[in-house]
């Protein structure tokens, strides 16, 4: 039936091709798409994903059957739910809904009975009352091959939340049967009741529409609690796949392909220890694939990315799920994250106020679902990040910075630099600066011809387009000179396809597994589970659509 | 071609690279600015200052905010080399490591101390630097006298004395000297061409039996070079300087009169002094740092080069693992930055983020860089340290909402310290004062997490397989990776409780110090210990347990222990678990009662009993060195 495409040979040229295919991609974003309920249809079906060293792994995943009752956001185009999906499609429901899932058993025969369990809420199966409580050790109720069983239950509790198969997990977990349920508040957050936003009620709106920002988020607030607005969100499932597993499961499921299911022998033997996994996956995807965009029509299979873009300020919600079978520290670079939830249970004290611990490296386990605030303002950083230039004839060099009672300079959403740090307004971090930034910082950076620049570097220390190109390329007083400088800079962005400094410019910081040998893929190094999280000045405009 | 081959070509290439350094504009350099626009005053920066308060800011000429009063903290500088090294482990092993070593601060490494030290410790040239060799200070017999300042940094400036012709102050119309020269303009003139150039500074000396030019000897700066004149000599034999007195006589074929230029040490290195000490000079942990709150600091990465595995031209990246607000340009990501070459230096720059325990690490290919060993440890600590003794806590807390950069807002939800309520100043609660020694981990307001000795404890695993591996050519799986030595500080019990630093034997048959942090707690009983603890295992979780001595958690990745509310969050446990990635705060008190119970920096009515406690891995195959059943992440807790 499948061909299998092991293609050893070539891992490292495919991974290249992949790997600059993405780079030359238009800019590439994620949100946190799924489809909406609450009557799901779904299969359990097999299909191959591909991975960035070339292989096809055969896997098994949830996915629709027929069309879904819509997606969202909606300002995601594109969107589609096949049959096998990995990670399954993400149910985004609404507290209070009474969620219907029919699932059907599109599995091989040889694979047997699957099923679907749904932690944290109180379940009724289309299964007798008899059935699952009398037939020993099954977590709950079964589709044979081919056969449809349904499972109901009330979206109680708000947040993130996990589904995965509750049949034989140690082979069809690993196997790709597992996704997200994300419960929307019934009664969200409105903007001017907020109380974690830094920035005064619909100013934020306001920069998005002064930029011609669509909103991808699913609600407003995370929780029915003041403290859990938010401007962006994201989910990241983690999971890791040992090859040798999907080979041999591959191996008896086409050796016995067209055995009658519930026959002697029509089962399958597939050893899953001693577990040695070499595929580490948000999303489903390796690095690079995952800052590839949603629905990407090369990942038929995969439809989900794992790249997420925000800018100074807005409150950023990521929805993190560990999958799988391992732990993986999941380390955000750039700032802290304050743990609001914990499968879908919020963390608050007496007071009513936020009690979840503040972590930089969020540590993932099998089955647990976490609900976390970010965000990135550049505070303390004692250098102007816009290298902002009172000196300089661009208008934008010489925004002003007015401080609200935070310090950040939310009164003026249309600008730049809507929520500059102001305390560190005009100050320069430069000694002696090639372009058009001020002068008289501390430091003085290295010299060009003496390092190498990243992909993803932005092609200065500033953040943005109209700083980068002040920094590289404008007019400018030479260094230890008086004469007027030549228009190409001394910081050469070239090799920063990734984050093209004309357009973006933005701060690059990698989330990633601390669990270092997970941010390779088959190890090959880079990989895994790893992404590039872009800082994005305003005048980006971070589009989340394909 | 054979692997020897190559390898010896690849040396020969690294040769030449080397050579060709010194042709670039800029190769090796420290950066260890004096003053700053944060910091204005050299002379305050060579020590902190108490924390009276938050700092004014106002604006300056340039446009940007400036401090005015209250300018707290200071300037921190360091210089590490990213190279290669062996370390020693508990079974006789010596493994090769990918890593960092101390390129300044020698002497408090070598003592087991932070590294991180003040501009004028960091920018004191070496008097003999011919004492700089391989394995520098592992051979001295005392590393206490060992040198603390940056190696290689070298007096840039060419020194000159010159005997003087004449000097003389104020307008001298018989030499044609203008009449507008001030009253205390002074005037030397030389017997050749002035060297000094406007700006510069210069001493004005005399021999020890002189004193015709008592009233002119001292140091003063260049105001002008270059005066015609009727002596008969050039204009470019005169220069001027300003003296803050007047009426001094003319001293014209003074015998032994002489203006020098001074020493400039302004970053420039002897690239020679660095390989000496730099290569193979390799620690696990990598050299510890240490900053306060408000503190600039300046963190040069000089990349020396990998010796053994000259086949590799690696970068090397230094990032701040946990740094709130980070940036992208400092934050030691490769991919989203630039990364400095062989030969090179890079320096890192910050305004020290909040207090807590972070760590640091390379960013270059992590799997391979990470296990190989370029792993150490950074500690942030509180502005509350810096508050005068006896004064209360909570005020001291109250006072840093005086600057929104210090300020904990209640709408931000990455804040962690907020004010307690009872510590609130408006509260009327009893109130914890700054106590007369020891140290707080935390800008806590209410003094809980009050320290008298601190120890850093960084857990982490090596996979011999693969440090052979990585010794020898570069094809390395990493999905199988297996660590089979279970470090703390880098050791493996009983190295653990060695005092003092490890030193290996490398390559070049030099002792280094490659291990310099013992990981043994020692205490007098009733006080307490502050464990920083932090993993960077590459493979696997680690556990660390307690025997005997509670661990009360008081901080997690860096924050204190604390929700928006400002209610203590931290917990009393026999054990925490720490992923790769991960930093914790753990308080070993070793008293069980004490006289103020909420105040833990008060005097200690009953101790546990003097003696031997235990640390170590309840992971119990960690419990072991490669082939030895006994050993790995243990350690000792000497209460005395």
């Amino acid at each position: 039936m499948f061909a299998m495409t092991i293609n050893t040979a070539i891992p490292m040229q495919r991974l290249l091709t992949l790997g600059l295919a993405a780079l030359f991609a238009t800019a590439a974003h994620a949100a946190a798409p799924g489809i909406t309920g609450p009557t799901f249809n779904l299969q359990a079906s097999q299909a191959y994903i591909t991975q960035p060293d070339g292989q096809a792994v055969y896997s098994w995943g949830y996915g629709c059957n027929g069309a879904p009752g819509g997606y969202a956001p909606a300002a995601i185009g594109g969107a589609f739910c096949n049959a096998m999906q990995l990670p399954g499609p993400t149910l985004i429901v609404t507290e209070g809904q009474t969620v219907t899932v029919n699932l059907t058993n599109n599995l091989p025969a040889v694979a047997g009975n699957t099923s679907m369990l749904f932690p944290g809420f109180n379940v009724t199966t289309s299964c007798a009352a008899t059935v699952p409580a009398g037939a020993p050790g099954l977590l709950t109720c079964e589709a044979a091959p081919a056969a449809t069983v349904s499972y109901s239950f009330v979206a109680a509790t708000p947040g993130t939340h996990t589904y995965y198969s509750g049949t034989q997990g140690d082979l069809q977990v690993e196997m790709g049967l597992f996704g997200a349920i994300i419960v929307l508040p019934k009664a969200p957050v409105a903007d001017a009741a907020c109380t974690d936003t830094l920035a005064p009620a619909g100013n934020n709106a306001t920069a998005r529409s002064t930029w011609g920002e669509a909103d991808f988020r699913l609600s407003t607030s995370a929780y029915d609690h003041p403290a859990t607005c938010y401007d962006r969100e994201y989910l990241f499932q983690f999971s890791e796949m040992d090859p040798a597993i999907h080979i041999a499961a591959l191996a008896q499921v086409t050796a016995k392909a067209g055995c009658s299911a519930g026959a002697v022998g029509c089962s399958l033997e597939v050893p899953t220890e001693p577990y040695h996994p070499a595929y580490f996956m948000i999303n489903g995807r390796s690095m690079p694939d995952d800052m590839d965009p949603n629905y990407a029509p090369m990942y038929p299979s995969q439809p989900y990315n794992g790249n997420p873009h925000m800018h100074p300020g807005e409150i950023t919600l990521l929805r993190i799920i560990g999958q799988g079978r391992w732990q993986h520290p999941f380390h955000e670079h750039a700032n802290h994250v304050r743990i609001l939830a914990r499968d879908g249970n919020l963390l608050l004290n007496a007071a009513n106020t936020l009690a979840g611990p503040l972590m930089f490296t969020t540590t993932t386990t099998p089955g647990v679902a976490m609900d976390g605030l970010f965000y990135f303002t550049g505070r303390g950083l004692n250098w102007d990040m816009y290298g902002h230039n009172g000196a300089s004839a661009d208008a934008n060099a010489k925004l002003p910075c007015t401080p609200d009672a935070n310090g950040y300079n939310t009164g003026a959403p249309t600008a730049i630099n809507y929520f500059e740090w102001c305390q560190d307004h005009d100050k320069p971090m430069q000694a002696a600066p090639f372009g058009d930034v001020p002068a008289g910082g501390p430091v003085t950076l290295p010299d060009p011809n003496i390092f190498k620049n990243g992909t993803w570097y932005g092609g200065s220390p500033y953040l943005g387009p109209d700083a980068t190109t002040r920094a590289t390329f404008g007019t400018c007083t030479g260094l230890n000179s008086t004469t007027a400088c030549s228009t190409t800079g001394t910081t050469p962005p070239s090799g920063t396809v990734g984050n093209n400094p004309s357009k973006e410019a933005g701060f690059a910081f990698m989330w990633h597994s601390h669990n270092e040998r997970e941010i390779t893929t088959n190890n090959i190094f880079p990989g895994g589970m790893m992404m590039m999280m872009l800082v994005d000045s305003r005048e980006f405009v971070i589009d989340e659509s394909q | 071609m054979s692997t020897k081959q190559l390898g010896t070509h690849g040396w020969l290439v690294f040769l030449l690279g080397l050579l060709a350094f010194p042709a670039a504009a800029q190769s090796f350099r420290v950066q260890c600015p004096t003053s700053t626009i944060t910091h204005p005053n050299a002379a305050n920066n060579n020590s902190e200052p108490a924390y009276a308060g938050p700092t004014t800011l106002a604006p300056s000429a340039s446009g940007y905010l400036t401090p005015t009063a209250n300018v707290n903290g200071a300037i921190k500088c360091q210089q590490v080399g990213g190279g290669d090294g062996y370390a020693s482990m508990a079974d006789g092993t010596q493994t090769y490591m990918f890593s960092f070593g101390p390129l300044s601060g020698l002497k408090n490494i070598a003592s087991g101390q932070a590294g991180t030290v003040f501009p004028s410790e960091f920018n004191t040239v070496i008097a003999d630097p011919t004492t700089l060799v391989p394995g520098y200070p592992a051979g001295l017999a005392s590393p206490a006298a060992a040198y603390n300042g940056a190696v290689g940094l070298v007096d840039s400036n060419v020194n000159y004395t010159f005997n003087l012709y004449d000097i003389f102050e104020g307008p001298q119309a018989a030499l044609a000297v203008p009449a507008a020269a001030s009253a205390n303009t002074v005037t030397v003139i030389l017997n050749a061409e002035v060297p000094f150039k406007v700006g510069e500074q210069i001493v004005i000396g005399q021999g020890p039996n002189g004193t015709d030019l008592n009233g002119y000897v001292g140091t003063y700066t260049v105001s002008k070079v270059g005066i015609a004149n009727t002596v008969g000599l050039p204009a470019s034999f005169v220069f001027q300087y300003l003296s803050s007195v007047t009426g001094l006589p003319e001293v014209l074929g003074s015998a032994d009169a002489t203006a020098s230029s001074l020493p400039i040490v302004d970053g420039h290195v002897d690239a020679r002094q660095i390989m000496d000490v730099g290569v193979m000079n390799g620690n696990i942990p990598a050299p510890l740092m240490a900053i306060d709150e408000d503190d600039e600091f300046f963190l040069t990465l000089t990349n020396v080069g990998m010796i053994m595995r000259p086949d590799l031209f690696e970068q090397h990246t230094i990032h701040f693992h946990g740094y709130p607000n980070a940036s992208a340009y400092f934050d030691g990501v490769p991919d989203a930055s630039v990364a400095i070459n062989i030969g090179g230096s890079f320096t890192y720059y910050y305004l020290a983020p909040d207090a807590g325990t972070y760590f640091w690490h390379c960013h270059i290919t992590p799997p391979e860089h990470l296990q190989m060993g370029m792993v150490g440890q950074l500690y942030v600590r509180p502005r509350q340290n810096r508050v005068a003794s006896g004064n209360d806590l909570g005020t001291a807390l109250k006072a840093q909402q005086g600057d929104l950069r210090t300020a904990c807002q209640v709408s931000d939800v990455l804040c962690s310290n907020p004010m307690p309520a009872q510590a609130d100043p408006a509260s009327g609660a009893s109130k914890v004062a700054r106590a007369p020694s020891g140290s707080y981990a935390y800008n806590d307001g209410d003094g809980s997490t009050y320290y008298d000795v601190d120890v850093p404890l960084q857990m982490h695993g090596f996979d011999p397989n693969f440090h052979f591996v990585g010794m020898t050519f570069n094809n390395e799986g990493f999905a199988d990776m297996k660590d089979k030595y279970f470090l703390l500080n880098g050791r493996s019990y009983p190295d653990t409780v060695t005092s003092g630093p490890l030193s290996t034997p490398s390559a070049d048959g030099v002792n280094h110090y490659s291990q310099p942090i013992s990981a043994i707690v020692s205490m007098k009983a009733g006080q307490r210990a502050l464990l920083r603890i932090s993993d960077l295992s590459v493979t696997e979780y680690h556990t660390l347990a307690s025997l005997g001595i509670r661990m009360q958690v008081i901080g997690w990745n860096a924050k204190l222990l604390r929700d928006q509310a400002g209610n203590n969050m931290s917990y009393v446990t026999n054990s925490v678990t720490l992923a790769g990635g991960e930093s914790a705060d753990v308080i070993l008190d070793s008293c069980l009662q004490r006289a103020t119970p909420s105040d833990p920096s008060s005097q200690c009515l009953a101790a546990i009993p003097v003696g031997t406690y235990y640390l170590y891995t309840s992971n119990l195959d960690h419990l072991s060195n490669d082939a030895e059943n006994f050993g790995g992440q243990m350690t000792e807790v000497h209460i005395n």
